[in-house]
């Protein structure tokens, strides 16, 4: 069974570290926004995997619940923002947003 | 093992393809199916819930979501991305990779984890009795999102009245 946890938590570090890398280096505020979705499948991942081998798959499968809600929620408030920030700037270059001025 | 190896392979691949993909409407499809590959595997893994939910939810409506941004966005909103990213990538992963098999397997043992057991009951007795304040937690969550997107987009109209 270590095996197997072992195998999920090796490609959900995966995940995240595609997630990151696109965080790190990308311009566009879309691609930005995919990369965190990235990263949620890796925690989410690690999640169910970690409560499968620990035997609180219940528990992990409610967390995991909990967390796609709290995912879409965010999903929705950010696109909705990037949608404003591109009628604002005309671009969805996330350099551009350094000009803002508050 | 080899078909979760397989499905877990198929993930890291269309997550891979989500970054680098060009066009934004494939790189939002590869996530979709990314999604469905996690569906998947939490279905092997004996989560049928969360599959359920992350199939129907992540796959489904997000992608729909960023269909809608990108076709909303796509006039003039291409950003050229450094040509560096894509060529470092295979290299950083490939780093990633020995680094990830290397650590990974001594740290499973060294960090403490909660006791193992085995748990009674059923998935709605979990969710519903135990776990019921993160349920009232997920309303003010959703009622959130939802007001944050009433506010956003309000905002606008008053600018044109004025």
């Amino acid at each position: 069974m270590s095996n197997l946890w072992f195998l999920y938590l090796f490609f959900s570090a995966i995940l995240i570290f595609i997630g990151i890398y696109c965080l790190l280096t990308m311009r566009n505020l879309i691609k930005l926004f995919i990369a965190i979705e990235i990263i949620s499948k890796g925690v989410s991942l690690v999640i169910v995997a970690t409560g499968a081998v620990k035997h609180s798959l219940l528990l992990a499968q409610s967390l995991v619940i909990t967390y796609i809600v709290v995912e879409v929620s965010l999903v929705a408030t950010a696109l909705a923002l990037i949608i404003n920030i591109y009628k604002k700037n005309k671009s969805l270059d996330v350099r551009l947003l350094s000009k803002l001025k508050g | 093992m080899i078909l979760q190896i397989m499905l877990l392979c198929g993930l890291v691949i269309f997550a891979g393809l989500a970054i680098l993909a060009k066009d934004l409407l494939k790189a939002a499809l590869s996530l979709a199916v990314a999604s469905l590959f996690l569906g998947i595997i939490f279905f092997r893994l004996s989560a049928p819930y969360a599959g359920v939910f992350e199939i129907s939810v992540v796959a489904g409506l997000i992608t729909v979501l960023f269909a809608l941004t990108i076709a909303l966005t796509r006039k003039d909103g291409e950003v050229k991305e450094a040509r560096l990213v894509k060529i470092a990538f295979p290299l950083f992963f490939i780093l990633f990779l020995i680094i990830d098999g290397l650590v990974m397997k001594s740290l499973l043992q060294k960090v403490p984890s909660l006791p193992a057991g085995p748990e009674g009951g059923t998935f709605g007795e979990v969710l519903w009795k135990q776990r019921t304040f993160d349920l009232v937690a997920q309303i003010g969550v959703i009622l959130a999102g939802v007001l944050a997107v009433l506010a956003l987009f309000r905002k606008k109209e008053e600018d044109k009245d004025e």
